[in-house]
């Protein structure tokens, strides 16, 4: 019965749809992961060439070359410090905006239209809200200016934080109020139930906004490209700085790509599991 | 262990919604209490404000004589137990039934010892290791009781604590929950909408409706001597029977006329008659109504079957008269098809009347003023 059921033609089509699927998503990454091993001769050739001598020519010239651990650096610095801001404060914002609705939802809606303009739109403007910061000894003494990673954290929270306070409000109003009843009259104060039930109720809605943050900071470019030079550089402006006037050099920009995509590659599939609970977090409530 | 007084308790929620007003009653030293009413009377909000979860806008809550508006939770030593368990998720039954110990500073060898205690005294010790996701209902709310108790409070409060479960269950956390007040004699508050639950446990039960306490009384007074028609419609399974009419003097005796039925008042209203208001209803409970297919033997009313309930131990008649629909419980050897005229008599001792513009009952034995208000 079983065995019938699998080869019907549906099951046929569903199977035909996920190699369809499949392909056309990890066509790019797979041309990715082999053209960085390519010498560059065998790269623009038509028909291509898939029997070819790997080489490590393209990342020792992105990483020693071009200096593509500095941007490495710049990213991870960047992307860490602008998560841990976006969540320290929207998990505060959102766990009173899930019990105490303040402005009757006003302003819950107000933060979201923050979010309806494309960063285009903004990006001049911060260009040179930066820029005057940065001739300040305020904006000396925070690393904000251009060319400055203060810059791209401060970007990067305020783009991120609006998004990051709406999928954690749902979470946080998941969470019993009992349990918060409870605990009070267990004898803590406000904070300690936001820091000993709240808080560790809400991890995996906490983890996957985290990750979204985090995915969102490592693969910016706009900002990253207006605002940045040299020395506050990131991986994805770096990428980019291989669009030479002489020509793309194909090789070092798939070997800096797959240097940029394996380190999130690594983290998503590690935290997958955290991902998928937090994304069903409403099912598994005690 | 405490007495606790509301005087003048009010609750006005923001954008002037008040869910309480006004209300006083007394719990006293060990009593159970049972906040009996249907869903957004206040009884919830009741029980929060005396145990500081919400703030009282307006009155004052007492333990023991001492005013306690001002103090929090933790320092009214009440304890808690939610419809919904409220056992944090993410730890053990054993640590759930800590949490609070842990928080209140004790060491590892109290903490155990009360945790065993209070696990032997509700059955738990074989759970004592899983997750709150791995019990059913019934297990659940016995640990979420068990945590509420371990801290020995001076008021246990209970919101709607079984509500959840199916019949069986609830039938058995009944037991438990009234078996514990007699064992350790806890001031007790129960809120429920459920009138069985009330009935079944508490010492005396407050009914409150809109806000306001509509009666406070033992469960027998409750349904035997409502106050109003309102307490006589929500307290009593099968409802009461309501019959609207007017007095009527007919050869010297009093009677109640309703349409074109007519039937004397019971004797204790009798002297009363020429003070009672122009509008009245009559109650009767299905269990105070008699049933018969004769349709010649004197009857108060007349009808034709609508259906009729076979419940083994009973039966429940359900009796058309056109106007209005009347329940009778009968004993089981009772049958009757759909359509078939039957006469019903009342038992006049169980008779009860409301002033239909007020609602409120009529009562002579306790107060005569009454009827004149």
């Amino acid at each position: 019965m079983l065995q019938q059921r699998s080869s019907t033609p549906i099951e046929i089509l569903r199977y035909a749809l996920i190699v369809v699927i499949l392909t056309a998503s990890l066509f790019p990454i797979a041309w990715l992961i082999i053209t960085s091993f390519k010498p560059a001769d065998d790269i623009m050739v038509s028909p291509p060439r898939f029997i070819f001598t790997p080489t490590l020519d393209n990342y020792t010239y992105a990483l020693h070359k071009a200096n593509f651990m500095h941007f490495i650096q710049n990213t991870l610095y960047v992307a860490v410090v602008s998560t841990v801001f976006v969540i320290v404060l929207s998990s505060l914002a959102s766990y009173s905006f899930a019990r105490y609705n303040p402005g009757g939802g006003n302003i819950l809606f107000f933060i979201l239209t923050t979010k309806m303009f494309p960063a285009i739109a903004v990006v001049l403007p911060y260009f040179l809200i930066f820029k005057e910061i940065g001739d300040t000894a305020v904006g000396k003494a925070l690393g904000i200016g251009l060319d400055r990673p203060g810059a791209l954290i401060v970007s990067y929270t305020m783009f991120n934080l609006p998004f990051a306070i709406w999928l954690m409000v749902s979470f946080f109003q998941d969470i019993p109020r009992e349990l918060e009843d409870s605990a009070r009259l267990d004898g803590y104060n406000r904070l300690q139930v936001l820091w000993r039930v709240v808080l560790p109720l809400a991890a995996p809605g906490i983890a996957v906004t985290a990750i979204f943050c985090l995915l969102f900071s490592w693969n910016e470019f706009l900002f990253a490209y207006i605002l940045t030079r040299d020395a506050a550089r990131t991986i994805t402006v770096g990428v980019e700085s291989f669009f030479t006037l002489r020509g793309i050099l194909w090789g070092p920009v798939a070997a800096a790509a797959t240097i940029s995509v394996a380190p999130m590659l690594v983290f998503v599939l590690i935290l997958q599991r955290y991902m998928v609970r937090g994304l069903t977090f409403g099912a598994v409530r005690g | 262990m405490a007495t606790i007084t509301l005087e003048n308790v009010s609750k006005t929620y923001a954008g002037n919604v008040e869910a309480v007003r006004n209300i006083n009653f007394e719990v006293k030293n060990g009593e159970f209490v049972a906040l009996l009413g249907p869903s957004g009377c206040g009884k919830s909000s009741t029980m929060r404000m005396i145990a500081g979860l919400e703030e009282i806008t307006g009155g004052t809550i007492y333990f023991d004589g001492k005013p306690v508006n001002r103090l929090r939770p933790r320092d009214r030593k009440v304890a808690m137990a939610f419809e919904t368990y409220a056992l944090y998720p993410t730890l053990t039954v054993y640590e759930n039934l800590a949490f609070p110990l842990r928080s209140a500073g004790w060491s590892q060898a109290q903490v155990d010892a009360k945790v065993q205690e209070f696990a032997r005294l509700l059955e738990l010790t074989r759970l004592l290791h899983r997750m709150p996701g791995e019990l059913s209902g019934g297990q659940a709310q016995r640990i979420g009781l068990a945590r509420a108790l371990v801290r020995e409070p001076a008021v246990f409060l209970l919101d709607e604590p079984i509500s959840h479960l199916d019949t069986r269950q609830r039938f058995r956390m009944r037991q438990i929950i009234k078996r514990l007040h007699l064992e350790k004699g806890y001031t007790m508050i129960y809120v429920t909408h459920d009138q069985e639950e009330a009935m079944a446990m508490a010492d005396r039960i407050v009914v409150m409706h809109e806000g306001v306490i509509r009666q406070i009384g033992a469960s027998t007074e409750i349904y035997r001597d409502p106050a109003d028609d309102f307490v006589a419609g929500f307290v009593g399974e099968p409802p009461m029977n309501f019959l609207e009419g007017a007095p009527n003097l007919c050869d010297g005796a009093w009677m109640f006329r309703s349409g074109d039925r007519q039937f004397p008042f019971p004797n204790w209203l009798q002297s009363h008659g020429d003070k009672l208001p122009a509008a009245l209803k009559m109650g009767i409970r299905p269990y105070d109504v008699s049933v018969s297919l004769d349709s010649s033997a004197p009857c108060d009313a007349k009808g034709e079957v609508f259906v009729c309930e076979n419940m083994c131990d009973y039966s429940v008649v359900t009796v058309d008269m056109a106007d209005v629909r009347f329940q009778a419980v009968t004993p089981p050897s009772f049958s009757a098809n759909r359509h078939q005229p039957v006469s019903l008599k009342f038992d006049p001792t169980f008779m009860r009347f409301f002033d239909k513009s007020t609602g409120k009952a009529i009562q002579v034995s306790t107060n005569v003023q009454r009827i004149n208000e």
